[in-house]
């Protein structure tokens, strides 16, 4: 078990630099730069531009030198806010990501698998009905759409929760509708995985022995059903929480949340090519740790698999 | 079997006509039975002959022009009456306000004044970029309609109301003596107008088409080259299948919709917003997760008995993956791709809410609800009708999708 951590924490490195590598080159090699903008600069004021974020120098170098930056974990400054660094600005936004993000996948996951349960076990009768229609809602449904229109009918109709601010102004209430849009697809997901899973466990032969030994009906659930059932759900992890960083750029786009994303797409628009590497790169990062975890946690909810 | 089929020749254990049964039929009579799934297939079937025959409608007259802006007739709400009522009707509104403000502010100069209703209010939840030029023609526009609100504000201030109130009032005898003789206030906007006066439905509908067009072109690229991929790297299997499956997997783990946000801003000004590049954008990485299905699908095939007899008879490796290997795995790539298109048509729309995708004059969906957004408090039908008419798409989309795969492939273990 610790060999394969070490062996799966190892083989991020190679694929973290494949990803740096990849978007540098990529980001580069497209015509036009983040000082195209500025018109009417004369050619030396834009030399000593390029010189000072060492931008005239051949790409090669550029690049060595942006690996030995990344390594000691320095993103250079912002090209387009001369004032900031982008570290200063990860720093802010990052913890914000976070906190929504967290919030959105656990909402998802615990909501998902309770109603998925649910609806295994009431199969056919109403609950099951109705939560497979909200399921079929939640996976069809766009991001930008749920958004605006929760916002309108909790904030602006109804007026129960605040529309946007973050959570210096409102508390821990403004978390609420952007957490729930961003992790609604996603519970609905989970909730008809889970499900389905239940109803072929609950079919298998263990669960018969296990009844058939006696067991209370609600410890056959907890500790037999659920165990077996959760394993597709954690597998589903992994693409979950990249459809959530993803989709927090849109969420936090509708609730101006200021969280990584509105930067990001912001230094996309602008060509600020230290802010997309570092968005790029920080949000990999997120998703590849993410991705291990769930290979450990799946490991030690399956113990067929071993690990060598 | 009471009827005896004697066209066929099958015969099964008890000396009995057949007959024979294809996948295809068997599939199509499960479909069938899928309530859910044939009323989806309907209603998919509807938008795509919408789509399609939209330059027809709108030549024969029955459908107005989705560019064609008509100041007079911005933000009028879904109607079955003719254009030029309405306005009417919201200029004398308005007419009705002016004075009443007017009145209001004679006897108690002092108050101060708080517009109840005006047309043009900024919403709460406006989505701004900070550089501002996300749109510059729609942000000068924006600028101009904002400079007549201002002047309320002024210190002059029931002067320019006086003024308004005569303008308004001139306006309405104007259209009072044109409304008949003037075509274009004879105009219903079923599902009403943009802040541009343009027609809703039209907008709608050609909306439908651009984000249809990139669903289906998605797909197709998305499953050929997963096709590709995925039947060499399953049928050749060694180093091949190694390096390709890598290569996979590091994509995988890069944030997707992010490097389609980066492509897509790199194009430059010139190129953002481009179709073509849309489609190459979205296409080029989201080929992996067909490639893999297939893969397993040829894996789990290619040491059965009908290949190794093909292989008997000489048939070259090209032959047996595209007569042999591939039929037999049509089923769940046709699954797979009846899931992929709302899948695509809703990353589009994510690009473009984010004003990353279709730009003006065209628009897709995602563009109109982005635009709805903006206005929402005043203007819900902005919101709603591009929202709901994407929405019932997807959902359709996903339940023929579903029905399909119940349909198609029965043992299924991966029913979500």
């Amino acid at each position: 078990m610790a060999r394969f951590f070490i062996r799966r924490l190892l083989s991020l490195v190679p694929t973290m630099f494949i990803i740096v590598t990849l978007s540098f080159f990529l980001i580069r090699l497209a015509p036009g730069g983040p000082f195209a903008r500025e018109r009417d600069l004369p050619e030396a004021i834009l030399q000593n531009i390029l010189k000072r974020y060492h931008m005239d120098e051949p790409l090669p170098k550029q690049y060595l030198r942006y690996l030995g930056d990344v390594i000691r974990w320095d993103f250079g400054p912002s090209l387009r806010y001369r004032d900031r660094s982008v570290n200063e600005m990860i720093d802010t936004t990052l913890p914000v990501s976070t906190a929504l993000g967290l919030t959105a996948l656990s909402l998802a996951v615990i909501l998902g698998v309770n109603v998925g349960i649910v609806s295994a076990l009431k199969q056919n009768k109403w609950p099951d009905y109705t939560a497979m229609s909200v399921a079929v809602v939640g996976i069809s449904v766009p991001l930008f759409v749920m958004g605006p229109i929760l916002q309108m009918v909790f904030a602006i109709w109804l007026k129960w929760l605040p529309p946007g601010q973050w959570l210096s102004d409102h508390g821990l209430k403004a978390i609420i509708l952007p957490a729930v849009t961003l992790s609604f697809p996603y519970f609905a997901y989970i909730a008809r995985l889970s499900r389905a899973s239940v109803l072929e466990v609950l079919r298998s032969d263990y669960i018969r022995t296990a009844r058939a030994k006696g067991l209370k009906e609600s410890v056959v659930i907890v500790k037999h059903v659920l165990k077996g059932a959760l394993l597709p759900v954690v597998t589903y992890l992994g693409p979950a929480l990249s459809g959530i960083v993803t989709g927090s750029v849109v969420v936090e786009a509708v609730f101006v949340v200021p969280g990584l994303g509105r930067p990001f797409v912001q230094a996309a628009i602008n060509r600020d090519y230290t802010m997309i590497m570092a968005d790029v790169i920080v949000y990999s990062l997120l998703l590849i740790t993410a991705n291990l975890v769930v290979d450990l946690v799946y490991g030690l909810l399956d113990p067929r698999i071993s690990y060598k | 079997m009471a009827n005896i089929d004697t066209t066929q020749d099958a015969v099964n254990e008890f000396n009995q006509y057949v007959k024979p049964v294809s996948l295809w039929a068997d599939a199509w009579k499960r479909l069938r039975r899928n309530k859910m799934a044939v009323l989806a297939l309907w209603v998919v079937g509807f938008y795509f002959l919408l789509a399609l025959s939209a330059p027809l409608l709108q030549s024969a007259g029955i459908l107005h022009s989705y560019t064609e802006q008509i100041i007079s007739h911005q933000n009028l709400r879904p109607s079955f009456r003719p254009a030029g009522e309405l306005v009417i009707e919201s200029l004398e509104l308005r007419i009705a306000q002016l004075e009443e403000n007017l009145a209001s502010r004679e006897e108690d100069s002092n108050s101060t004044y708080n517009m109840a209703t005006g047309f043009d209010f900024a919403p709460a939840a406006e989505i701004e970029f900070d550089d501002g030029e996300v749109d510059e023609g729609e942000a000068a526009l924006e600028e101009v309609t904002e400079e007549a609100d201002d002047t309320y504000y002024g210190p002059t201030y029931s002067d320019s109301v006086v003024d308004e109130l005569e303008r308004s009032k001139a306006e309405v005898e104007a259209l009072r003596g044109s409304i008949h003789t003037d075509p274009q206030h004879s105009k219903v906007y079923i599902l009403g107008t943009d802040d541009l006066g343009r027609d809703m439905l039209a907008r709608t509908i050609y909306g439908g088409r651009i984000s249809i067009m990139i669903g289906i072109v998605g797909t197709l690229t998305a499953v050929l080259i997963g096709i590709l991929i995925g039947s060499i790297s399953g049928y050749v299997g060694g180093a091949i299948d190694n390096f390709l499956m890598r290569f996979v997997d590091i994509m995988y783990s890069l944030p997707y919709m992010l490097v389609v946000i980066i492509i897509m801003s790199m194009v430059g000004d010139k190129g953002r917003g481009s179709i073509v590049i849309l489609f190459v954008a979205i296409a080029l990485i989201s080929w992996l997760t067909i490639s893999r299905v297939v893969r397993g699908q040829i894996i789990s095939l290619k040491n059965s008995e009908f290949v190794e007899a093909a292989r008997s008879m000489g048939a070259g490796t090209p032959r047996i993956i595209f007569r042999h290997l591939l039929p037999n795995t049509l089923g769940v790539i046709i699954v797979f791709s009846t899931l992929l298109m709302p899948s695509f048509i809703m990353q589009e729309s994510f690009l473009s809410f984010l004003g990353l995708g279709v730009s003006a004059p065209q628009a897709s969906w995602g563009t109109l609800v982005s635009e709805g957004v903006r206005g929402m408090e005043l203007r819900a039908w902005q919101l709603f009708v591009p929202a709901i008419s994407m929405t019932v798409f997807l959902f359709c989309m996903n339940f023929l999708g579903d029905g399909l795969r119940d349909a198609l492939d029965p043992q299924s273990k991966n029913r979500g």
